[in-house]
């Protein structure tokens, strides 16, 4: 009796120990992001009025906003996301569904995975040398083109994911009321995934609508307005990185700024996106 | 094991006169493994045929040859004849989809489609014909009416078919799989993840059914067997052990493993 009860009060005190421990690490993760997000509040709200969205970026020492580095991230997202989705939810539709049980899915896969985690620099060299070199100028259309390449790898993965969990029962439903696997694909598939899908996209848009390293070498920047895709573009990563690391004060407030503004779209995406896979339909 | 002739001389002669499918030296295949072993039997129409047997016995998997939904995955495959009304619908030419429109299926779990309770209905519709809006809304109340559902949902058809209790999605399952108007109606364990009442629900509209269609379903249940049934095929180990009158499986079969398997000494 007595040494049951010392073993389970020995578990009990292990058990408050590690209990201990897992908040302290919870909280040490959690601090960072606090601190960070409140390090961003503090110096970029500073600088947040309508001049930031109503003015182009300034030359050194004088008053500006961030116009064209908001037009140009969004032109080349857009971009990236109508180029990169349908690419992405084919394969993934090709993975999930038709190749379900084939060789070349696993192969696929793999080498998904691979692009999934490549360094974005890596991304940003490849289309230098594909686009950029033999174009002989940086472009915004090289600069989308990169951003799809890391859109691409994320909704493969997603709509596959997210084809899976639809049971089988469901397609075996539709097909045993004689329609076609296209018809069963569009029609039941997709819907009962949508939510996931849609959660994939944005998660897209929520990772390179911050990347900076495969823009540096495509779209470069542009301290002016341009609306012409074959011309250098500015984006909000790449104007926060020359911005941040300058001399001037001007600059680096509108550098918190931007900062603050992309953190809280990536933000608002992902909460959007949680939201989504939240509901069930 | 009982031989093939006494088999169908028996069924032709005690119950309805047509047979609607007859199964002739069927054999299944999941990858290396045989599932179904030289089966040989034929289901009278406008009746219920009941599969039982215990779990891995190949009752599913014989329904499932009937439509040919095992094509849906690799690897499956069978040889033998399956005839719907005289053609082998296990010939490479049958085409699938429209064998399916006559061979409808039912589940084990309910599953609706992830869309409206009048989508779900018209879905299957909409493949094969083309409606006028009036006509689609006459097509998806009766057969909502057939499946003893309308009462329930006639004002939430925009509703989606998931909000259902189980029971009730499963009869919209029976009223979208009776909406395309199939000949046979498959219905693989149907009740099984339905409580008492929605059960009952469901037998009694099997009973009501079969004046129209072919019905064919496997179950755990032997009372369900027992119930809804007029003949019933008891399988073990991927083999057709008997094959008879309802009646006469469950008060005086001729196999002793028919007779163990139904007082609950095995299985």
């Amino acid at each position: 009796m007595s040494a049951a009860s010392s073993l389970y009060s020995r578990r009990k005190a292990r058990n408050s120990v590690m209990m201990t421990l897992c908040v302290v690490a919870a909280g040490i993760g959690l601090a960072w992001l606090a601190l960070i997000l409140g390090a961003l509040l503090w110096k970029g709200l500073a600088g947040l009025n309508l001049a930031v969205f109503t003015e182009m970026t300034p030359p050194p020492g004088e008053a500006g906003g961030l116009l064209n580095a908001i037009a140009g991230s969004v032109a080349m997202t857009v971009i990236a996301v109508v180029v990169g989705t349908p690419v992405g939810i084919l394969a993934g539709t090709y993975m999930a569904e038709y190749g379900r049980f084939s060789k070349i899915t696993v192969v696929v896969r793999f080498i998904n995975d691979i692009l999934l985690s490549a360094p974005s620099i890596i991304i940003g060299l490849f289309i230098y040398e594909l686009m950029v070199r033999p174009m002989g100028h940086f472009s915004a259309l090289a600069g989308a083109v990169a951003l799809a390449m890391l859109v691409i790898p994320v909704v493969v993965r997603t709509t596959e994911d997210m084809l899976n969990l639809v049971p089988n029962a469901l397609r075996e439903a539709g097909t045993a009321i004689g329609a076609p696997r296209w018809i069963v694909i569009r029609s039941v598939a997709y819907r009962a995934a949508l939510s996931g899908i849609v959660t994939g996209i944005l998660l897209a848009v929520a990772r390179i609508s911050g990347e900076t390293a495969p823009l540096l070498f495509t779209a470069l920047n542009n301290q002016f307005w341009s609306g012409n895709l074959n011309a250098p573009m500015a984006s909000l990563p790449v104007t926060i990185f020359q911005f941040a690391l300058s001399p001037y004060e001007e600059w680096q407030q509108l550098a918190w700024t931007g900062a603050l503004i992309i953190t809280f779209t990536v933000l608002g995406l992902s909460i959007f996106a949680r939201s989504l896979t939240g509901r069930r339909i | 094991m009982l031989s093939n002739e006494i088999i169908t001389a028996d069924v032709i002669n005690a119950a309805t006169p047509k047979t609607k499918i007859e199964v002739k030296n069927l054999n299944f295949y999941y990858g290396e493994s045989k599932a179904l072993k030289d089966i040989t039997l034929s289901l009278p129409e406008r009746s219920v045929t009941a599969f039982i047997g215990p779990s891995g016995c190949g009752k599913s998997t014989l329904l499932r040859v009937f439509n040919r939904i095992y094509e849906l995955y690799p690897k499956q495959r069978a040889d033998g004849e399956v005839l719907l009304d005289g053609t082998n619908i296990l010939d490479r030419s049958q085409d699938l989809n429209l064998l399916r429109t006559k061979i409808g299926m039912v589940f084990q779990k309910p599953t609706p489609f992830p869309m409206s309770i009048y989508e779900n209905i018209a879905f299957g519709i909409r493949l094969y014909e083309k409606l006028t809006k009036a006509e689609m809304d006459e097509r998806v109340e009766q057969a909502l009416k057939r499946a003893a559902l309308w009462t329930e949902v006639k004002d939430k058809l925009d509703a989606s078919g998931t909000s259902l209790s189980g029971g009730q999605q499963q009869r919209l399952c029976i009223a979208r799989t009776v909406a395309v108007k199939p000949e046979v109606i498959l219905l693989d364990e149907p009740c099984s993840a339905l409580d008492p009442l929605s059960t009952a629900r469901i037998e009694e509209l099997i009973d009501e059914l079969q004046a129209d269609y072919t019905i064919v379903i496997v179950t755990h249940n032997m009372q369900q067997a027992a119930r809804v049934s007029a003949q019933t095929a008891f399988m073990y180990l991927g083999e057709l052990i008997e094959f008879d009158k309802t009646e006469k499986i469950f008060t005086a079969p001729s196999e002793k493993r028919t007779q163990d398997y139904i007082t609950g000494r095995f299985g």
